[in-house]
Order: C-alpha cells, then structure tokens, then sequence
C-alpha cells in the first residue's frame, strides 16, 4: 500500500492513487490529489461535478453514468476531459474520493 | 520481461474463495493441477502433444506482431508449459530433458506464465491457422486457471470477481443505483421519442431475459437504449435482472470456478423470473461462456439462449429502420466470429441502419482482436494493450475514412478509444452495433409498437 | 545381426502399433468438459468429417497462412504416402503392378521404379526445403527445438538411403522381398546384406521407435485436434435425452 501525504496526515491509497477507505475523503485531499492528476487550479466547475460525484456515491454505493454525470452537471464529455485531463472515470471520480470504477471500463 | 500488472494481494485472494499457495507449495500444486486439469480436457491433452512447430500461425497472432516479443508467438507460449508437461509426464521428457524440449520448474516459470499467459486475447486466430488444431488460447486458459489455483490473480480480475460476489456485475452496481439509472434513460428515451420506453427490471413473468453488459449502464449506454427501442418496437414482454446485470463472464478467463458461479446465476435469474428465452447482450467472450459453457456448468436448462443480434437480425422486417448517413466499419469480436457464430447477423444489421458498410480486412474468421480480449483492460498494462492493439489499429487505418466503429463487445468498447487515439484517431466514434440499430429506429413506425 | 534381422523390426512395429494406439486412446479418454468450437459446421456428423477431411487433405489453413510452407508441407506429407503405398504395392507385386495396366513386364519395371525415384526425390526435396526453412527463418528457427531437427533428419537418412539403394547393383529386390515377406509371416528368411539397405532398414526402424514420443504423434492427433475444432455448440433448451456435455474439471464450488 502507499499513502499520499495531505498537510501531515498519511492517506493510504491503492496502486491506481484512489482512496482505500472513501470516508476519510476532504476537500483538503482532493487539493492534493488535484496536483498529482495534473489539475492545475481547483475552478467551481471542478467542484460541481467532485460534490456531485460524492453526492451520488453516498446514495448509490457507485459512479454514476457518465451521461447522467453531464447532464446532471451540465458539462458534456469534452467538457469533463479538459477538466479532468484523465477522464471522468480515472480522474474526476479519484478526485471525488470514490473507489475505482471496474470491469469492462 | 517481468509484467507490469499487479496481482491480488492473498487476502483478496481468499475473498474470492482461492487459496494462495505458500512459496513451497508452488510447484507441487501446479504439477498436481496440471495432471489434473490435463486429464480433464482433451484439447489439453492433445495440443500438448501435437505441435509440429511449424511456425504457421506464428505471424497470424496480433501478440506477437504488436510486441514482437519471441515469447508471444503461439507456439512459444504453449512451451512455458509444454516443457513442464514434457519434464513431468512424458517418458521421453522424463529420460532425455531438454532434448524433447523439456524443463523443469524454476524461479522464472511462474513468472514467465504470468507475464505471456495475459499476453494472450484468446483469440482463436492461432487456432484458424493451425493445420493440426492446436488451440493456444485453450493452454492459456488452462494457464491461468492454473495460476488461479496458486491464488496468483490480477488484481482486475479479483476486482472483478468480488463485485460479481456481491452484485453479480462486474461494476458491483448495486439495485437502487440500477434503478436510478434506468430512470434515468427512460426520462432520456422519452425525451428523444416522446414516447414510454421502458427498461423493465425484475418483472417476473417476461418471455426475455435480457442480459447486459454492465458497462451498459456506466459508458455504453446507447447499446441498452438501442436494446430498449428495440424491444419496445416489437412490443417484447422482457426483462433485465438486478442478479445478473452482466452478459461477461471473467471466471472463463481466470478461474473455471467463478466461471460456472456466474454462468449458474443466470440460469437461477431465469428460473425465477420464468423466462422462456434468455438473450445475451453485446459481450463477445461472454457469449462464449453462455452459449458453449451453460450445459457444462449449469446442466441443463429449459429456456432458450441466443444473442440479441441474432435476435435483432432475425426481426429486422419488424422494425422500421432508416438508414443513417454514415460510412460505418465493423470490427468482428473474436469470440462473435471465432466460435459464435455471429458473422453475418451484425452485417445484416448493419447494412438495414446505415448507408455504407465498410469491412476491415482481413475480418469475418479471421478477424484481429482489439487487444483487450480474455480481460487484459488492467491500466497498468496500457503500454502493452496498445502493441496488443496494433494490428487492429492498422485495419482500420487502412479502411479509410469512417464515421463510426461498430464493435458490439463491451471488452471492445472499453480497449478500441484508447488504440484509436495512440494511432492518430483520437476522434473515431466507437460504439455497439444496437446503438446504431437504436438511433435508426423510426420509432413512430414501427409495427407492433405499444 | 539376429537381433537386428529379427527382433528389432518387430520390436519397433510392436513401439509404434502399441505406442500410437495408447496415445491416441489416451487422448479420446479423455473428457471433453467444454466445447471448443472455433469454427462451427453445418449440418450434422458428416459434414463435419468432411470439414476435418478437407483440412487434413488439403492443409488449406497452410495454404492460408504461408503459400511457400503449404506447398513444400504438402508435398512431404502427400509423397511420403505415396512412397508407403508405392512400398506396398511394389514389394507386394515385385514391380509388376503396371502389368494389370497393360504394360509388358520390363515396362511394369521401370515404370514403378521411375514413380519411385520420381516420388521419392519429391520426398527428399521437400524435406530439405521444410529443414532449410527451420534453420534459416528466425521466426520458426526460434520455437524450433532438437526435437524438431531430429525429426526430420530422422525422415531425410530414410529417404537418402531409399533413394541410393536404387542406385546400388549390390541390392537385389527378390531379396529384399523374400525377406520381408518372411517378417510378415513370422518366417525367417535371409537378411539381405546390401550395406544400404542395412541402413535403410536401420533408419526406418529407428523412426518407428522415436514416432509415439514424438511430435510425429500429430499422425493421428491431428484428427483428434481438428475435430475439436468442429465441435457442435450445445443446443438449448437441453434435450430431453440429456446433456451431451461431460462435467467440469475441477468440482469445488466457488462464488
Ligand atoms: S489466442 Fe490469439 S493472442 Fe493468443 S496466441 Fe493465439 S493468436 Fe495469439
Ligand atoms: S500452426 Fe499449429 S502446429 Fe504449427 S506451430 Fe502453430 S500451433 Fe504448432
């Protein structure tokens, strides 16, 4: 296991970087994970699809679709690659503190 | 070379029902379970025997040609464990040694299993072009069942087959989050068609089962709404199960255990729901496992089985289609032309929804994989999915100029974005072959619509 | 030279008879728990013996892959059986087959000796090029092993001493014939003592003994592998009469 240092506090995270243990997940972690995804500046656009994502999670237990992730942010793919360079599965939802989307993704 | 993909940690092993064999006990189990597992299937037994070396089918595996690795030509692969076969259970082998090619377990065997056994798609390719009939993707299999005994498992897989544990999908989507999402494009379908399209869920009594991929219901959604519009049209009583929302069956590609576990989950799903017929979804090894391995491993049943594009094809006079302006391409999955029997129905599909049907070639049997085949989607193991990928890549190239890519596999759909955009075409639209069929529907004219 | 006139030669017939048969049983005892069907036929059981037959006549997945393979492939395996019925047929009528053509007898001679000579250089010419092409490709010299080479040098001593013998005024064919004919019938006739057929004699015996743990074995596990190709799916729902499918390797059940 590894762990990521976020201001003193040691994150444990797998070999992909998700968070193992979601409940530990903060705005201060995803500033830190932003830097190590390649996201430069955290915008309020990055934010609304990272609340949504953790809105959806604590429900559901899961991501949501893709689509209904943009429709229900407003952003469409494109949109969500250039805010998170790897992709909405591999970036926006690691961002998000939720475990890696699997299978035949 | 050492493999760059990660393993299951034991405990994670364990979770899944495998044990771990300790350091010492490698070598004995293996030999235990190849003797096992040798005399249980006759292709086993045969193909360890009977390659001539001639090198035919060494030049018609996209593994070797991608990686130019010595040890992905298909006989090359088969002797990681010939040579153990030969040195424990020929008499020649046993007499002389590596005269006959044989050679005992070492340090590196393990690893050399690992690292060429998921090197292999399961192609088949080889298999076409083997005089003698010598199947490598069935020693790999045998492979990797092999090391599943040892607890030695991708960590995908175990991924994998623990969400298959507890939601019997590979994406571990549990029931509520099915049923948002399938709210979800219900709203979205009446949106688009005005009209109710319903995706059933659970609905004891229905003829169908239908069976997804559940990527369906992550990335490839428009393959479930063409489904849906589909079914709609020709007023089918159908329905999908929150038990077994996935048409993929990895235990074929890692462990024979979790693969009649997931096979049996759908013969119980359609048991209880009473369906007469049970239809696959756009899954090409999936496929595969439900139609050569159900009697196998779930004795025998009482419904019906077949793909939804034979199913598709066999009503195409049913449902009013206009053909959509594109110059389309179709990638034939391996386990669709190589033993599924499903050639000429996504053609014939295809060619009633769009303008221009290009094929890629070579195709049909002797079709290249994408690269993904038998599961290799591990991120860690992109560099070497996209040399996997290079003979399809090459392909379609050379098709020229398309709009859309129809590969009706969810393996596919996941593997083909990421080699179009390593070879120069990052904006090919790549999708299932019932997404097409979906977007071509005049669903105001079809018959028997409700 | 008793042993080697009198036992050897049943020995190795008796290693090669015993041999493949145990091997081949071996591998039709063996349960087949899932179908491999790569290439599904249709129409019924004889359709699909003809699918196998045309494959193993023709070699058309060769033809496929590798024109210049095919071709020599093809000729080795199409001579050498000419060479065997030629074998038969000429020891068997002491060259006088052609007679039942019509041709005088001196005629019915050299004719089957010309057919030979020609079939045999066939034999040889293709074996050569099949070696060549092991040593000097890379692709096939990589996954080629001793096994591979002694093979075929095994198959080129047969073939050399074959043809050199027709070249010989030391090996007297009624000899050679008398003698066989002995070793057919369990009775003991002279060994001709033409130093090139000792050593024609040698090399075949030698191969029948090497054949069963050999990759020669494909002889007959070229049915057996071919035929798995072809396999039937299973038909749903299950017929009353049963599965068709034996059960699985390995019995523990697991999620
Ligand atoms: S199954 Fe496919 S990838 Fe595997 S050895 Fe054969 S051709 Fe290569
Ligand atoms: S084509 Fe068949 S016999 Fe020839 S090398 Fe390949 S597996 Fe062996």
């Amino acid at each position: 296991m590894s762990y990521v240092d976020v201001n003193g506090k040691q994150i444990e995270v797998d070999e992909d970087g998700f968070i193992c243990d979601p409940d530990l997940w903060n705005e201060e972690i995803v500033r830190c994970f932003a830097r190590l995804e390649g996201v430069d500046e955290l915008t309020d656009d990055h934010w609304k699809v990272i609340h949504y994502l953790r809105g959806y999670y604590r429900q559901f237990g899961i991501a949501p679709m893709i689509r209904k992730l943009c429709k229900e942010t407003g952003f469409n793919l494109q949109r969500i690659y250039e805010l998170f360079p790897s992709g909405p599965a591999k970036g926006a939802c690691k961002l998000a503190g939720l475990p890696k989307p699997t299978g035949c993704v | 070379m050492k493999s760059p993909m990660r393993l299951a940690k034991a405990e994670d092993v364990r979770a899944i029902g495998l044990a771990p064999a300790a350091e010492e006990e490698r070598k004995p189990r293996l030999l235990a379970k190849l003797k096992e597992l040798r005399g249980s299937m006759r292709s086993l037994a045969v193909m360890l025997d009977t390659c001539v070396k001639c090198g035919n089918c060494v030049r018609q595996c996209h593994s070797y040609l991608g990686t130019g690795d010595p040890l992905n030509a298909p006989p090359a692969r088969a002797d990681l464990m010939r040579k153990l076969y030969r040195r424990h259970f020929t008499l020649a082998g046993r007499l002389l040694g590596r005269i006959t090619g044989a050679e005992d377990f070492d340090a590196q065997t393990l690893d050399a299993w690992l690292t060429y056994f998921y090197q292999c798609n399961e192609c088949r390719r080889c298999a076409v072009f083997c005089p003698l009939g010598v199947d490598t993707a069935e020693v790999t299999i045998a492979g990797r069942h092999l090391l599943s005994e040892l607890g030695m498992v991708p960590r995908f897989m175990q991924q994998v087959a623990l969400n298959l544990q507890k939601t019997g999908n590979n994406m571990g989507i549990p029931k509520p989050a099915l049923l948002d999402s399938v709210e979800f494009l219900q709203c979205e379908m009446l949106e688009e068609t005005g009209l109710a399209v319903k995706i059933p869920v659970d609905q004891a009594g229905s003829e169908i089962l239908y069976i997804p991929s559940s990527a369906d219901f992550f990335t490839n959604v428009d393959t479930i709404i063409g489904v849906a519009k589909m079914f709609h049209a020709l007023g089918a009583s159908w329905t999908i199960s929150s038990a077994v929302l996935e048409a993929a069956n990895f235990g074929l590609l890692f462990n024979d255990s979790a693969m009649r576990a997931h096979n049996r989950r759908m013969r119980q799903a359609a048991e209880e729901l009473g369906a007469e017929l049970v239809l696959q979804g756009e899954c090409g090894h999936g496929w595969r496992a439900a139609r050569l391995c159900t009697e196998a491993a779930s004795g025998p049943v009482r419904f019906r089985l077949m793909h939804v594009l034979d199913y598709t094809a066999r009503n195409l006079g049913r449902l009013a289609l206009r053909r959509l302006s594109m110059r389309v391409a179709l990638h034939d999955p391996c386990n669709y032309a190589r033993a599924g029997d499903l050639i000429d129905e996504p053609r014939r599909i295809l060619r009633a929804c769009v303008e221009e049907l290009v094929e890629l070639a070579p195709n049909r049997e002797e079709t290249f994989c994408c690269g993904g085949g038998s599961g290799i989607l591990m991120d860690e193991m992109m560099e070497i999915r996209l040399k996997l990928g290079k003979k399809k890549a090459e392909q379609i190239q050379a098709a020229g100029r398309i709009d859309y890519l129809a590969a009706g596999c969810s393996i596919c759909k996941a593997q083909l974005p990421h080699v179009a955009a390593h070879y120069g075409m990052p904006d090919l639209a790549i999708g299932g072959v019932m997404d097409l069929v979906g977007k071509a529907m005049d669903m105001n004219r079809s018959t028997g619509g409700v | 030279m008793f042993f080697f006139g009198y036992i050897l030669p049943y020995a190795a017939a008796a290693v090669f008879v015993v041999g493949m048969v145990r091997r081949t049983w071996d591998w039709l005892s063996r349960p087949v728990p899932l179908p491999l069907t790569v290439s599904s036929v249709a129409g019924g059981r004889r359709a699909r013996a003809a699918a196998v037959a045309k494959e193993l006549v023709l070699f058309p997945s060769l033809y496929r892959g590798d024109r210049r393979l095919w071709l020599s492939a093809w000729l080795m395996h199409a001579s050498l059986l000419v060479v065997l019925v030629g074998h038969t047929v000429g020891i068997a009528f002491a060259a006088q087959q052609f007679r039942y053509f019509g041709a005088s007898k001196e005629a019915s001679v050299w004719l089957s000796g010309a057919m030979g000579l020609l079939v045999g250089l066939v034999f040889t010419v293709a074996l050569l090029t099949v070696l060549y092409r092991r040593a000097a490709n890379v692709e096939v010299k990589r996954i080629s092993g001793p096994d591979d080479y002694l093979a075929l040098v095994l198959l080129l001593c047969v073939a050399a001493s074959g043809l050199a013998m027709r070249y010989s005024a030391e090996v007297d064919l009624a000899e050679v014939r008398t003698y066989l004919a002995g070793l057919l019938v369990f009775r003991a006739s002279p060994l001709p003592r033409a130093w090139l057929f000792l050593v024609h004699f040698a090399a075949v015996n030698a191969l029948l003994l090497y054949f069963p743990f050999s990759k020669l074995v494909h002889l007959t596990g070229a049915f057996v592998g071919r035929s798995l190709l072809v396999q039937p799916p299973p038909v749903y729902p299950t017929p009353a009469d049963g599965p068709t499918a034996a059960p699985l390797f390995s019995q523990g059940d697991r999620p």
